[in-house]
């Protein structure tokens, strides 16, 4: 089971240098507001994905005035060391026992986690793009080729969109869009096929999760396509049939690029009829449903990162959630501003955190 | 004004050339500027040299001192092969393992919309003209690339129906590599183009 058997971060957001040996079950890090909770939770997800969480551009992560920061992580089981190291100016680099990485994405897999903070509501009440941005995160960690596919895809894209531009000006043979119509096809069909996938195996537990945190109503998950082309031959007449559309546009109308991923609570679109606890639960159960997703694809229960999720939910619906989090019995980091938020049977269990201007200590 | 003329008219030429910055630019114009008179002259007359009596070879477009360059004039080498490069540095990598007995053909880049190059900035209608000849097969040896795939893969549709067979050069596992440390894409095309042994 992989989890984080020590931390060592320095200049990365508020801390100048600080550890931190985590238990590889429960973890609680409390502080008060801007002290560094989320930044501990986030030295967590840069080693586990290579990147910091959503949103975020690297060198915003150094600590202000320093040319560089640097996360480290200790692997529990496998005595091996993951170091990130972020300096300005100069490329990101993830290193594994020492040994730099051609990619960061290269260390997706080893240290799988699944992380909740309340932007990530953005899932259920953001635009069709946060959503395929959710199902591309989740799927990259499960599935290296998925990622081969997203990286392709995007790159060709952006070559066909060149494409499409340059025929609004001037005459551009149909020959030129061929090949990267091929591409197209091959690598978003593939991204489809899995999505799908993981779509429709994720509604059960979702659905499950979303009834055990107290939500009466049925929730669904649905991968809706934008068109018809799921084979790589498909997508890609779809692309030529396309075309003339396209040029006028000047952007690309086929393709996983436009898909959404429709999460309904009693048949109905939770985005536009959902109310916010609605909502608010059903991100939870499909956080829930992606950590069940890593334990059964990867054989490993995710390490799991919840930051500041207590502060919304009555104490009914916390103690819910806890459950459900210990559930997966694998390593948990929670954050909150009180200690007493997090309940008896957290504090019961957890080894608690104390962050205080940078600065973190065992309590 | 912060150069003499003659400096900084030399800090601008050298800035053009590709991956020297304005830094490095000031640099090197430095260096110049303290190497002996001969030394500089020789580097000024080689460079007028090179591009001077260095043209496109009329059959695989690579550097060449004459019409034809000395590999597609070498009567050893296999005209029948041939193998498609983008840059005549790629040429020259092919030959240090002093192995491949075929010919070349330098596509002066690869297919990116994004960059203004398409087909017809490429040295394709040179390929496709000599294929006419007795050409038996085509080695695609773009690097595995977004763009060296996609380029490929537009050879591959435009040579095929001229009845050419068209190969691609495998991409997977470095030799001596660790798989533990192999990136992600490398194993997938290693898994994907494995063989039977
Ligand atoms: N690159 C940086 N350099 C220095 N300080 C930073 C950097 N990035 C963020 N900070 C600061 O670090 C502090 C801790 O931020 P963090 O988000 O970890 O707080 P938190 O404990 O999660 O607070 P909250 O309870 O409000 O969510 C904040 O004061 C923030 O402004
Ligand atoms: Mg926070
Ligand atoms: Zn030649």
């Amino acid at each position: 089971m992989g989890f984080v058997a020590r931390l060592a971060v320095r200049d990365f957001r508020n801390y100048e240098c600080g550890e931190v040996t985590p238990s590889s079950g429960l973890n609680l890090v409390v502080g008060r507001n801007g002290q560094g909770k989320t930044s501990l939770l986030e030295a967590v997800a840069l080693v586990s994905t290579g990147r910091l969480l959503r949103g975020s551009r690297d060198t915003q992560a150094i600590r202000l005035g320093q040319p560089s920061g640097e996360v480290k992580a200790e692997l529990g089981d496998q005595g091996t060391e993951v170091a990130v190291l972020i300096a300005h100016g100069q490329r990101k680099r993830v290193l594994l026992n020492g040994l730099a990485l051609a990619r960061a994405s290269d260390i997706l897999g080893r240290l799988p986690s699944v992380s909740f903070s309340t932007v990530d509501l953005r899932v259920v009440t953001g635009d069709p793009s946060d959503r395929r941005a959710f199902l591309d995160a989740e799927l990259a960690q499960l599935w290296p080729a998925y990622l081969r596919h997203l990286s392709v895809y995007k790159r060709a894209l952006e070559q066909r969109n060149a494409l499409l531009k340059a025929a609004q000006i001037g005459y551009v043979p149909d020959e030129a869009f061929e090949a990267w119509e091929e591409a197209l096809g091959q690598h978003g069909a593939g991204m489809r096929l899995s999505r799908r996938e993981w779509v429709a195996a994720a509604a059960g537990p979702a659905q499950e999760a979303y009834q055990f945190l107290g939500g009466g109503e049925t929730m669904g998950l649905d991968y809706v396509l934008a068109d018809d082309g799921v084979e790589p031959e498909r997508l890609a007449q779809g692309l030529r049939d396309a075309r003339s559309v396209d040029v006028r546009r000047g952007a690309t109308s086929v393709g996983p690029h436009r898909d959404d991923l429709a999460v309904t609570v009693d048949g109905r679109d939770a985005r536009a009829y959902g109310s916010q606890g609605q909502q608010r639960t059903a991100v939870l159960a499909l956080m829930a449903a992606t950590m069940a997703s890593v334990r059964e694809t990867l054989g490993q229960p995710p390490v799991l990162l919840l930051d500041d999720v207590f502060s919304d939910l009555d104490g009914e619906r916390r103690s819910r959630l806890t459950e459900l989090a210990l559930a997966a019995e694998g390593q948990v980091f929670l954050t909150a501003t009180e200690s007493s938020l997090a309940g008896p049977s957290v504090l019961s269990r957890a080894a608690v955190f104390r962050v205080q201007s940078g600065t973190v200590r065992a309590e | 004004m912060l150069f003499a003329k003659p400096l900084a008219d030399l800090i601008a030429q050298l800035e053009k050339l590709p991956g020297v910055g304005a830094k490095s630019a000031q640099r090197l114009a430095y260096h110049v500027l303290r190497m002996p008179g001969d030394d500089v002259r020789r580097l000024a007359e080689a460079l007028t040299r090179a591009r001077e009596s260095l043209r496109l070879c009329a059959v695989c477009q690579s550097f060449s001192e004459g019409e034809v360059c000395e590999i597609c004039a070498d009567p050893r080498r296999d005209p029948h092969t041939v193998c498609v490069v983008a840059e005549p540095r790629d040429v020259a990598a092919l030959e240090r393992i002093n192995e491949y007995k075929g010919t070349y053909h330098v596509l002066h880049g690869l297919l990116s919309p994004m960059d203004g190059v398409g087909p017809e900035n490429l040295k394709v209608r040179e390929l496709v003209e000599r294929l006419r000849a007795d050409v038996q097969e085509v080695i695609v040896a773009t690097n595995p690339t977004v763009e060296g795939d996609t380029t490929a893969l537009y050879l591959a549709k435009l040579i095929h129906p001229l009845g050419v067979k068209v190969t691609r050069l495998a991409h997977g596992m470095p030799v001596g590599g660790e798989l533990d440390y192999a990136d992600s894409a490398t194993l997938l095309s290693a898994l994907e183009y494995r063989r039977e042994i």
